[in-house]
């Protein structure tokens, strides 16, 4: 059970995250939508303390963290906690696939060589990567490197994945395999929070979607009920135009 | 008539070559001078560069004068300070604390090292802040991600990568320092140069020892450029990896493929090569 209580962000005085409010079920795979600069990477990187919110308090497990003032112990706990998957996959790049999965395993939670190499390439395996554990990141596609990039967030057991648009760097083509290895673990009961544009993936993937809105969630529902019947004039205006985009250019 | 014939021998290129076991005695007091001011000059840099960069306040406008400071003064100058101030130090905490420093036995070998590792550190700072600033901050956020603390993140992921991208310049200073060592007379060293002094102060042929002198200077340079190549081709990731072979359908094919090629130029004539 992952609880947010009242996160707020603002940068200067563009406010981001305007007291979010969220419960997250284990299990849950919570896909977060919303036009441009809503605040939804800003949700996730406050989750993980990429950015430092101005206030409100996260707790994982009945674990408490206060976001804006934390102790350094609390900062590292909620990062062990919590696994990112990044729009630019962030591999090390001087480390092979292999090494990026074993990394975390070793320096963070302190494996035997042995054994974090055995579960890294058992999350690889996960991600269909495994054949490609010797390479460096230079020599992955893009959808190769954010797969591994998957592995080594899956590979710190988190108890929250959170995964800020992880296909919005691909080529068109490579989209599919990442959705597919998205699909799989969620299929597998890991907790996530997804910020994505496929939204398709995500009225597939998901089984919670929220729609934010000027630092708001402005919907919260099943997949079914955001995307089918949104109560707000903003989500219905912005699902709009979005049909708009699927529909032919010109009709005779 | 001998004497004559030595004087109006203008240059004696003999002496060069004859000079140069003399001189190379003292090859490795120029070497020790220069590894131990660089390793103070890396250590303090890359403390340096990390309080610039990590922007520790008091610490870090400490760091910005040390800096200035060394980088505004000349070497010969700083090394004069240590070589009269270092003394003059532990001669005050003898009178002040009650220590007993032999002052007289302190070696200036110590005083040249600490003065050129300190103007060492002041440049090395510049360019290991340099290097750590060009590591990419979604590295840094991946490793913090994963729970690592910063000083996990420097060692593992930061340093490496900006190994890489600091080496050229610091490789660079350190062919600098070793020819920087010249200096260390002034701290009553006998080192390379120093030792050529003497030699030349013996006959007056001042000039072929200064000469044997850049020629050892020169090799040794060329030998550190050499080993620092090598570095760098070490440290370079490899272009092209092969996947895991058993795993691999496709070079399975191109296997055949070669094999075929090979047959065929060889006249077998496999069905292969004949359906192609």
């Amino acid at each position: 059970m992952i609880q947010i209580r009242d996160l707020k962000k603002r940068f200067r005085n563009n406010v981001v995250l305007d007291g979010i409010d969220l419960d997250i079920n284990e299990g849950d795979v919570v896909g977060i939508i919303g036009p441009s600069g809503t605040g939804k990477s800003t949700l996730l990187r406050c989750i993980d303390l990429l950015e430092i919110p101005d206030g409100g308090s996260i707790s994982i497990d009945g674990e408490k963290t206060e976001l804006s003032r934390h102790s350094r112990s609390q900062t590292l706990s909620l990062r062990r906690n919590t696994g990112m998957v990044f729009q630019r996959f962030n591999l090390f790049e001087r480390k092979t696939a292999l090494e990026n999965v074993m990394e975390g395993l070793v320096t963070v939670r302190k494996m035997k060589k042995a054994e974090a190499r055995m579960c890294a390439e058992a999350e690889l395996k996960r991600v269909g990567m495994l054949d490609w554990s010797g390479h460096y990141p230079k020599h992955l596609s893009g959808g190769q490197q954010q797969r591994v990039a998957i592995a080594r967030a899956l590979a710190m057991k988190p108890k929250l994945l959170l995964l800020d648009e992880p296909t919005s760097a691909l080529d068109p083509e490579l989209v599919g395999e990442v959705l597919e290895t998205i699909k799989d673990i969620a299929s597998q009961g890991f907790t996530m929070m997804l910020v994505s544009h496929e939204m398709n993936f995500v009225r597939n993937v998901a089984n919670r979607v929220i729609f934010l809105d000027g630092g708001k969630i402005v919907e919260d529902g099943t997949p079914r009920e955001v995307f089918d019947t949104p109560k707000s004039q903003r989500a219905k205006d912005f699902f709009a135009k979005m049909h708009l985009l699927r529909q032919p250019e010109y009709t005779i | 008539m001998q004497l004559l014939a030595e004087e109006t021998n203008l240059f004696d290129f003999g002496l060069v070559g004859r000079q140069l076991p003399e001189l190379l005695k003292y090859l490795p007091t120029t070497l020790e001078l220069a590894a131990l001011s660089m390793l103070i000059g890396l250590v303090l840099g890359l403390l340096l560069a990390i309080i610039r960069i990590k922007k520790i306040p008091v610490l870090r406008q400490i760091a910005a004068f040390y800096i200035s400071i060394i980088r505004g003064t000349p070497a010969i100058v700083q090394l004069y300070i240590a070589y009269f101030g270092i003394p003059m130090f532990l001669k005050y905490m003898n009178l002040h604390y009650g220590t007993s420093f032999d002052i007289s036995a302190f070696p200036g070998f110590a005083c040249a090292v600490f003065a050129m590792g300190l103007n060492e550190s002041a440049y090395n700072a510049e360019t290991i802040r340099a290097a750590l600033s060009s590591v990419d901050r979604g590295q840094i956020e991946a490793a913090c991600a994963v729970g690592m603390t910063y000083p996990q993140a420097l060692r593992r992921i930061i340093l490496p990568e900006a190994m890489t991208v600091a080496l050229p310049g610091l490789g660079n200073s350190f062919i600098g320092l070793i020819k920087g060592t010249s200096l260390a007379f002034t701290c009553a060293v006998v080192e390379m140069t120093a030792q050529g002094k003497i030699l030349g102060g013996r006959n007056y042929r001042y000039f072929e020892v200064y000469v044997s002198l850049a020629i050892i200077y020169w090799a040794v340079t060329i030998i550190v450029e050499r080993i620092l190549k090598l570095i760098e081709k070490r440290l370079e990731l490899p272009e092209q990896i092969d996947k895991k072979k058993d795993s691999v359908p496709e070079t399975g094919s191109e296997v055949e493929e070669r094999e075929a090629a090979v047959q065929y130029d060889t006249n077998t004539r496999p069905e292969k090569a004949l359906s192609q």
